[in-house]
């Protein structure tokens, strides 16, 4: 089962160079799609497959994309439209114009509609925001902080810098390695009872993108702070404030910093 | 049209603007008579559909009309002096139906001002009686502004057979048409600057300092968006009408003008766009450097889905002009030997589109989060801007080729170093791309402040380097170069006007987008942090209903437009039927 998709893309790669050596510019684009399609699913051999949101964005590229280059030149466009055109419109194509217009077509509609519609058990995908806003000020312990302009006051004491490192590598340990990984990958223990999964903190594209005000809003707070429209019910995240003080945090978030060979964002 | 005689020009103009502003005053009046007193919140609610969104589609829509009316005469002017200066009367012909165009479609634009002018004052009278109090003396300023504008405007279009052989004078009106329109864009942005990014009062609204409240931080930079972006739409408008125009055409001579003037629209408006990412990226850091959190909102919190939508539709307004372009080639003779070429420009294109719309952060079922995680490790990697600028860039310097390829194709370059100049252009197109490339990459591996404020600026300028030693490239290589044969203007199939029309929808819709995320980012404030909005509807749509609501805005708008070329068919008809006394 694991290799149809690599064989459907070679079937389709077939399809789309005996096309092209017989100057058929439909069957060239079929042949090209059903290559796509299934060489989008089979990288699924050599990575985490592609989420099906992204396949059909693609495909919908495909789809669009490729008929604008065969439609390029006239004479290639027409050459595109004969296939259609014969099968609507030859008397000796009746049967075929029966089987894919009356027969396939409908079929393929209501599979379509059938499956949208089906009742399922697994939980409707929705798109969830990455950086929810922070609101301008919050309460910590009931002391009123404005978050705008906020600074981590650690990062002043430069001579410390590793004694804060340090604590805060502890205060990780403590706290955050059991979804948030060892590796700061995102992949503790915990991490698979969760949907969406704890994000991971290495790279340059999740703490990286933000300012330290962001980092101690979103840890102290949790997931009970968040927006509505973040659906606050789609993260995990407690509410450090009641079991950490205010330097706890910062320190962890400079050890998250550190260790993950990021800064914070500074505009 | 233009067979009305100056004076009387001058006099339908301003007597049509003050009847619609007199109109929108008295139905004011009138209204605040009849209408029921507002809540002591200060509002009053519009039927069925609510007060935000009624005042959501007549704002978009005025502004769709006022992009256009201010964007097309900066290029009306500037092909009329170029024509003047090279004696071209085919540019003087594309400029007059340029001003035709948005002389009868200041009428629109002044009738949904005043719908707008008559409905916020009515729906939300305290959040008018405040914008008032602080900056009430801009909005007089404007109006005066305005009737100056609109005088120009008539007597600018209505002088242009007059005045044909006083062509400087008339030129002069026209830059004095653009001075007026910009300084009615910088006022109006100052109204949007102070909402959005308040400045000069104190936390309960009190006013402190009063230039502070014009000179926000978002006020130039905004200005700035908005003038770019107004020649690139009001362009693509133009685009739209020679596309038209070209389908409807009963005569080679017609079909070939419409096919010049389509042409030499769209090559203004996507050689324009070529700026708004700079520009676009300047009021970014702006709206950051005033407050991050709304900054973060707008990039990666509540609106970074519509910047997927956004990639979609820039995206395919660059596949919708490169295939405009390569179907071109087939009009110039000599074109065919660039077939080949296509193919490569179509993967690169294609390639940084897919990029371009990756998302970072995806839509998972709970069986694809389980395997993998809260981030794909490779789509992560392309949802990133170091992968989406490398994309955009390479994905614009493929545009210009195709443009490059179109414009040369007909010719071959006769000077002795032609073979160097060629080796020169593929090493500059190599250089660039390869950098763009390579600092790309270069961009994962360093923190967000150097990639955003280094790297980033450097591939852009490496690319505006490009394009401009390869247009220079081409200016010396191909002068005196042998015709193979004039372009076969008129010679097109109907379907690239189609991906004309289909620019200009995608950027009004575009526009519609952006215009929503800017007001958004004020989330549930009237004036950011000063005054809330305690209106029911006060409240962020979700994507989807925004995306229903500014697909309204585009169809209305569009729908007027198509109009305003009716009415200009109509009346030529009409001028043709006089001339001819039948």
């Amino acid at each position: 089962m694991h290799y149809i998709f690599p064989a459907l893309a070679i079937i389709g790669l077939a399809i789309a160079i005996l096309a092209a050596l017989r100057k058929s510019p439909f069957f060239n684009y079929l042949g090209i799609l059903l290559a796509i399609y299934a060489g989008l699913k089979s990288l699924s051999l050599i990575m985490p497959p592609l989420p099906s949101q992204v396949v059909h964005m693609y495909m919908v590229v495909a789809v669009l994309t490729f008929l604008i280059y065969f439609s390029i030149s006239e004479e290639t466009f027409h050459a595109f439209l004969r296939p259609i055109r014969t099968v609507l419109a030859d008397d000796d194509k009746k049967a075929l114009r029966v089987a894919i217009v009356y027969i396939f077509i409908p079929l393929l509609a209501a599979y379509i509609a059938y499956s949208g519609v089906s009742p399922s058990f697994t939980p409707p995908v929705s798109p969830r925001i990455s950086h929810p806003e922070p609101p301008m000020q919050m309460t910590f312990k009931g002391q009123t902080i404005k978050i705008l302009g906020l600074q981590n006051p650690l990062r002043q004491d430069t001579a410390n810098f590793g004694k804060y490192v340090e604590a805060g590598k502890k205060v990780y340990y403590q706290n955050c390695f059991f979804c948030h990984g060892d590796g700061l990958n995102g992949k503790g223990i915990f991490a698979d009872a969760f949907n969406p999964p704890p994000p991971p903190f290495m790279g340059t594209d999740t703490i990286a993108q933000l300012p330290e005000s962001y980092v101690f809003w979103r840890v102290a707070k949790g997931w009970t702070a968040l927006p509505p429209g973040s659906h606050p019910w789609d993260s995990a995240m407690p509410e450090f404030e009641n079991f950490l003080d205010q330097n706890s945090i910062w320190e962890a978030s400079m050890f998250i910093y550190y260790a993950s060979g990021n800064k914070p964002r500074t505009f | 049209m233009a067979e009305v005689s100056v004076g009387k020009g001058l006099t339908k103009g301003i007597v049509k603007f003050l009847v619609i502003l007199g109109a929108g005053f008295a139905a004011l009046f009138v209204l605040k008579g009849v209408l029921a007193p507002p809540t002591a919140d200060g509002y009053r609610f519009f039927p069925v559909i609510g007060s935000r969104d009624w005042i959501w589609v007549v704002a978009q829509t005025h502004l769709d009309f006022a992009a256009f009316v201010l964007g097309v005469p900066i290029f009306a002017v500037t092909m009329e002096f170029i024509g003047w200066r090279k004696g071209d009367p085919r540019l003087d012909r594309i400029a007059y139906d340029f001003a035709k165009l948005f002389t009868l479609a200041y009428t629109f634009t002044a009738f949904m001002g005043a719908v707008f002018l008559v409905s916020v004052p009515l729906l939300y009278p305290k959040f008018i009686s405040y914008m008032m109090q602080i900056l009430g003396y801009t909005w007089w300023i404007y109006l005066g502004v305005m009737l100056a504008e609109v005088v120009v405007c008539y007597l600018y279009f209505y002088s242009w057979k007059k005045l044909k052989d006083r062509k400087g004078l008339h030129v002069f009106l026209g830059g004095l048409l653009n001075f007026f329109g910009l300084l009615l864009l910088l006022i109006t942005s100052i109204w949007v600057g102070f909402m959005t990014t308040p400045a000069g009062v104190s936390k309960t609204g009190a006013l402190i300092n009063r230039w502070a409240t014009i000179h926000t931080h978002m006020w130039l930079p905004l200005t700035l968006h908005r003038f770019i972006a107004n020649i690139v739409f009001g362009a693509g408008i133009a685009a739209a009408y020679a596309a038209f125009r070209f389908i409807t055409s009963k005569t080679p001579e017609e079909k070939a003008y419409y096919d010049w003037m389509g042409y030499t629209s769209a090559t203004i408006s996507i050689g324009v766009s070529l700026l708004l990412p700079g520009v676009g990226y300047l009021l970014g850091v702006e709206i950051y450097s005033f407050n991050e959190q709304m900054g973060i909102q707008l990039m990666g919190g509540f609106f970074a889905w519509l910047w997927v939508m956004q990639a979609m539709l820039i995206g395919a307004i660059l596949f919708f002009i490169n295939y405009y372009l390569w179907i071109s080639l087939h009009k110039m003779p000599g074109g065919e030997r660039y077939y080949g070429q296509v193919k490569y420009l179509f993967i690169v294109v294609l390639l940084g589109y897919v990029i371009w719309i990756t998302p970072h952060d995806i839509a998972l079922s709970l069986s694809e989060a389980r395997r993998i995680g809260a981030y794909h490790p490779v789509l992560g990697k392309l949802g990133v801007m170091a992968a989406k600028n490398t994309a955009v860039i390479l994905s614009y310097l493929a545009t210009f080729l195709s443009f490059s390829i179109f414009r040369m194709s007909n010719k071959e370059p006769v000077v002795p170093w032609a073979k160097a100049g060629r080796v020169l252009k593929a090493l500059i197109i190599t250089v660039s791309t390869g950098g763009v490339l390579f600092l790309g990459v270069l961009g994962y591996t360093v923190s967000a402040e150097v990639r955003v404020g280094v790297l980033s600026p450097i591939q852009f300028s490496l690319f505006f380097i490009a394009i401009l030693a390869l247009f220079l490239l081409d200016f010396f290589m191909y002068r005196g170069a042998r015709i193979i044969g004039e372009p076969r203007w008129g010679q097109m199939p109907e379907r690239s006007q189609y991906a004309l029309i289909a620019i200009t929808v995608t950027f009004t819709w575009l526009m519609g987008m952006l215009g929503y995320m800017r007001a958004g980012a004020r989330q549930y404030w009237h004036v950011y942090g000063i005054m809330m909005n305690k209106a029911p509807d006060a409240y962020l749509p979700t994507a989807g209903v925004a995306s229903i609501i500014v697909t309204i805005t585009t169809l209305l708008f569009l729908l007027m437009v198509a109009f305003v070329f009716w009415s200009i068919m109509r009346l030529e008809k009409f001028s043709e039927r006089r001339v001819t006394g039948q």
